[in-house]
């Protein structure tokens, strides 16, 4: 009885605060010139290396170009942001967000703007003269629900097929012509049998081969099934999604023997270091990897090709900032998300990260001849797909959904389960 | 939570006193094998101590074994610990470090674990005093003061032992969002994660407590209540003299179970500067380059605090644990 | 509590015959049946604060928990206490991942258990046998219960690696058939949980049964002497009926511990360890924590909570019914 009437009278309390409050409309909120500005919170997770860098070096342009406000770093490390993402909800959910934090855009908002936790920032951020700058696949993921709420601040490429060069001309193999992620699987077997692993991959953790699905569905099938598929239409291409993850199937023959043990992507990468491997299927962040590697050089030791079938694609991993309502420095946030779409911010940024400006009129002379290169391919691009192992492309309960999925599917390797449970997974 | 056996009076203390000199252990054994057939029939022959035949051989060969099995863990970490990324990659993980020797995974990981430290203690000292402090208040109000509905709000006490936390993960979390003490200054998420190992430690003090309580002399305190002491006074000049030994084991449970714990930190700490121990060490474990090294010298100083309270006070760190 | 006791014994110098006595006053009651009424508003001060700070937070919650698993909350809001319904329940057996970590977490509690408890006797028993550094065994024996989760889970996926301990051990014993991708192999990802798990909480079994074993009264091992028994008879007819009340004790223990064993798998495999691994635990924070499906997470919370009821619950009422408490 006792804690019974406890629980209704705490559940009650929890119901009178939960609903009653109401954002201030930005318009009210900021101020042309505030005699002192709050210091800006910013949530992120980029606690290592080189990530450690880039964020350091986006702060010291912002306090100098803004000298009056001061920057409060609130770092959440682990899990590959799933403790930023977990902390920053509960802020959310307690309306004391931090000013901004690290977000992944487009579908990865879809639980903010749903309850409409997020300011629409055209106008005070984005103006013609930024969209202008920006090609059409970060425009679309900074206003999934068609208002401008984030700010994209770099992107990662998802579709690369690094390679090591003397293992490639060792087993006599011309990655550029192959043009097929099933043309994928001849060449990885000429490595085979050349001797070398035909595919460094990990597969503890799923996210890897999700992403390495996803690329096979792309390459093999293009952007508008893989489109449908994202927007939940998965029965409707029943063979696409068959198909694809069978070939995934049949790439896990070239995996290495240790796939499963690799406690991570580096992990697998040093295959193509060490010259173990012939291929290698990750994000661009992996190039970090070789530019470090002082017995490596870009394109006499390793290099890469779109994911075959992927050409002309940019598929984004991408990062932005947002602006929370119940903002605790609505001034000084507006600046700084300001300054994060400027040419300078992204420059200073990306050259750290080893990523590029979402922006494409930043100069690429201080970029490393790899980023020049992706640089130039982005430009270039005719589409750039959103990824589905980082957020951009679908909602935060279906990726959970689709990465336990993947879990399983790297367990079993069972197509037929894996396809059902992709079904439900983007019910 | 074993239950008594039957009578067990006399005979029983010998025996434990027995136990005791016998723990207290590595001394002559001449003494040992008397008391022993004194004590407890042989049950069989290489139970007589000197007497090493082949059973007794292999009886020490079975617990050396399990020694090092028991140990490996923590073996294998304390080699990986000193060893340079080289000597890492080159060595078995079994073989010390020799060549390649560091000290730099200590360094590196005691850098990043300091704060976590800090706000570790910071969180688990209060905590812990506190739920002593509750369980043995509430255990003399249940248990020298006779009244009717003691033993049901036992019972509840008991029950609230073993509760899975996840049954009460969102709840928590909402409550704290409506208790907002961490608006109030930047260390209040501390102070809510206090009050809620306080609250679930209670239970455990209080069960602890009750079974010390239920073997005080009762002459004592009724002679005491007669005089027209209060139940205040009895307390304070009776009873917590009288409970400093339980307070030493439910201290050490305590402060082995806060400093340990891992959920209610991961669903109640969002600010980083608040971080305890055992989430910087979760966080170091799920950095993007897996460096083992680092991993295993963070996972050392993150439980130096409990290995060295379990060294000083093992005894009461068993008492609390078997109860 | 046997052992307790005779600790207490030699703590305190007051309490020579306190078993006795004690349950002398409390049967007869004649002055503090007179003082009762008094008593219980006289005591408040004591019991009161504590019990209501557990009732608000382990039963308030509980309640307020269930409240939640009836409404439909998921997302960055607040619940709506308004629109209650069996939703979140009706939703649950049709999914694969909750029947999937159901079946781990019932998988998980009787192996996990079961050897816990056969190795902790195998130690008590070997322990008890009169041998020397017998403090020191123990406490080797002991020292994984002093670690936290994170920190075995650590350890232990080092043990596991692939270059780890245990396949290089493998190796120097030419036993290279035998290693295994220990964690990443779904066929041993479980039992490479539980393995760890036991080399934790064996040694808790150990001391209770030590416990127990010591509190065995010598005149039953007479008994059994007499009658002729061999070493292995003893052991089968006198000690381990004795151990049944240490064994009670310790089963809900260990049973409800295997139900929320979730530091260890979070901090080793993520919140999405697969299907092999996940338990209901894991999966209660998944959904809850990362997925933001409060109400869905909260309804997982509830089955947990009612498997751990039905361990905790006939333990507490008997343990009541008994006036153990």
């Amino acid at each position: 009885m006792l804690q019974a009437t406890g629980a209704l009278g705490l559940a009650a309390a929890a119901g009178c605060l939960g609903g009653g409050n109401e954002a201030e409309p930005l318009d009210e909120l900021l101020e042309e010139d505030p005699d002192e500005f709050e210091s800006v919170e910013i949530g992120h997770w980029w606690t290592a290396d080189a990530e450690a860098e880039a964020f350091e070096a986006l702060v010291e342009g912002f306090e100098e170009e803004y000298p009056d406000i001061t920057v409060e770093s609130s770092p959440s490390p682990g899990g590959a942001g799933s403790a930023l993402e977990a902390d920053i909800r509960n802020r959310v959910v307690d309306q004391d967000p931090p000013s901004t934090f690290q977000v992944w855009p487009g579908q990865a908002l879809a639980d903010y703007t749903a309850d409409d936790l997020l300011y629409d920032i055209e106008g005070h951020v984005w103006n013609d003269e930024m969209e202008e700058a920006y090609l059409d696949g970060p425009i679309e993921v900074a206003r999934p629900d068609g208002d401008f709420v984030a700010v994209p601040i770099n992107i990662h490429r998802l579709n690369n097929l690094f390679y090591n060069v003397n293992v490639i001309e060792d087993s006599g193999i011309d990655p550029e012509s192959i043009d097929s992620p099933s043309a994928l699987i001849d060449a990885m077997e000429t490595a085979d049998e050349a001797g070398y692993v035909g595919m460094a991959q990990q597969t503890q953790s799923s996210w890897s081969t999700l992403q390495l699905w996803a690329q096979v569905l792309l390459g093999e099938y293009g952007t508008d099934v893989y489109d449908s598929v994202i927007e939940g239409n998965v029965e409707e291409n029943e063979s696409e999604v068959r198909d694809s993850l069978e070939l995934v199937v049949d790439y896990s023959e070239f995996f290495n023997e240790d796939a499963s043990s690799m406690n991570d992507w580096d992990d697998a990468s040093d295959y193509i270091n060490s010259g173990e491997a012939a291929f290698f299927h990750q994000g661009d962040w992996a190039a970090g990897q070789y530019e470090t590697d002082e017995e490596l050089a870009y394109g006499d030791d390793w290099d890469y090709v779109p994911f075959p079938g992927t050409d002309g694609m940019y598929v984004m991993v991408i990062d932005s900032f947002v602006f929370p309502k119940f903002n605790p420095s609505p001034n000084a946030t507006v600046r700084f998300l300001r300054y994060a779409g400027t040419a300078d911010a992204q420059e200073r940024f990306n050259q750290a990260k080893g990523s590029i400006p979402p922006r494409t009129d930043v100069s690429d002379e201080a970029f490393t001849p790899f980023l020049q290169d992706q640089m130039a391919d982005f430009e270039e691009s005719d589409e750039q797909p959103p990824s589905i192992a980082h957020g951009l492309a679908v909602a935060p309960d279906i990726q959970t959904e689709v990465e336990g999925a993947f879990a399983n599917f790297i367990d079993n390797w069972d197509v037929d389960e894996t396809y059902n449970e992709l079904g439900n997974s983007f019910q | 939570m074993t239950d008594d056996t039957d009578a067990h009076t006399d005979r029983d203390r010998d025996r434990d006193a027995d136990a005791d000199t016998d723990t207290d252990a590595d001394r002559d054994t001449q003494t040992d094998t008397e008391t022993e057939t004194k004590t407890k029939p042989a049950t069989d022959d290489s139970s007589r101590l000197p007497a090493i035949g082949p059973g007794r051989l292999a009886l020490y060969g079975a617990l050396l074994a399990l020694v090092i099995g028991y140990l490996s863990p923590l073996y294998g970490g304390l080699t990986t610990a000193f060893k340079t990324q080289e000597a890492y990659r080159e060595t078995s993980p079994l073989q010390p470090p020799i060549e390649g020797i560091t000290v730099d995974p200590w360094v590196t990981a005691g850098g990043e674990l300091a704060m976590g430290m800090i706000n570790s203690f910071a969180l688990t000292i209060p905590a812990a005093v506190f739920s002593a402090l509750l369980g043995s208040l509430a255990a003399y109000g249940l248990t020298k003061v006779n009244w009717r509905g003691q033993a049901f709000l036992l019972a509840l006490f008991l029950a609230a032992v073993f509760i899975p936390y996840q049954a009460v993960l969102v709840p928590l979390r909402q409550f704290w969002s409506i208790v907002d003490i961490s608006g109030l200054h930047e260390r209040g998420e501390l102070v809510e994660l206090i009050i809620t190992h306080i609250a679930y430690g209670t239970p455990i003090c209080t069960v602890l407590f009750r079974s010390y309580y239920q073997t005080l002399d009762d002459e004592l305190i009724e002679a005491a209540r007669l005089d027209g002491a209060s139940l205040a006074r009895i307390y304070r000049k009776i009873v917590l003299p009288l409970s400093v030994p339980m307070f030493a084991v439910t201290l050490i449970y305590q402060f082995t179970q806060i400093w340990n714990d891992f959920l209610f930190a991961l669903v109640l700490l969002s600010d980083r500067a608040n971080y305890v121990v055992t989430l910087e060490l979760n966080a170091l474990q799920g950095a993007m380059a897996t460096d083992y090294g680092v991993q295993m010298a963070g996972a050392f100083i993150a439980a130096l605090p409990t290995i060295l309270v379990y060294i000083m006070f093992g005894e009461q760190f068993a008492k609390g644990q078997t109860m | 509590m046997d052992s307790l006791r005779n600790s207490l014994r030699r703590l305190n110098p007051l309490s020579e015959t306190a078993t006795e006595q004690s349950q002398g006053t409390q049967t007869q009651g004649s002055l503090a049946g007179r003082l009762r009424d008094s008593d219980f508003v006289e005591s408040m001060p004591f019991w009161l604060p504590p019990t209501l700070l557990v009732l608000l937070f382990v039963y308030g919650a509980i309640a307020w928990n269930i409240a939640i698993s009836f409404t439909g909350w998921s997302g960055l809001g607040q619940p709506e206490y308004t629109d209650l319904s069996l939703e979140m329940y009706r939703q649950l057996p049709a999914d694969q991942n909750f029947r999937a970590s159901l079946w781990n977490t019932i998988l998980l509690l009787i192996t996990f258990t079961g050897s816990s408890l056969v190795v902790g006797l195998g130690l008590a028993l070997l322990v008890d046998r009169k041998i020397r550094f017998e403090n020191t065994f123990r406490t080797i024996y002991l020292l994984p219960m002093a670690l936290s989760f994170v920190v075995t889970a650590i350890f232990w996926s080092w043990m596991y690696a692939s270059n780890g301990v245990i396949n290089t051990t493998l190796n120097v014993f030419g036993l290279d058939l035998l290693t295994h991708n220990w964690i990443g192999n779904p066929q041993f990802k479980l039992a490479a949980v539980i393995v760890a798990l036991i080399w934790q909480f064996s040694g808790y079994c150990m001391i209770v049964y030590l416990a127990g074993l010591r509190a065995i009264p010598d005149e039953h091992y007479e008994a059994a002497r007499i009658d002729g028994a061999s070493t292995l008879k003893l052991y089968w007819r006198v000690i381990i009926p004795q151990l049944r009340s240490s064994t009670i004790g310790a089963v809900v223990v260990l049973m409800v511990f295997a139900l929320k064993a979730f530091d260890f798998i979070y901090v080793m495999f993520g919140t999405n360890p697969g299907r092999s691994v996940d338990i209901l635990a894991v999966t209660m924070y998944r959904e809850a924590f990362s997925s933001s499906q409060w109400a869905y997470g909260a309804a997982i919370a509830v089955v947990l909570f009612a498997l751990a009821l039905t361990i905790i619950g006939p333990y507490a009422y008997t343990q009541y019914k008994r006036g153990a408490l």
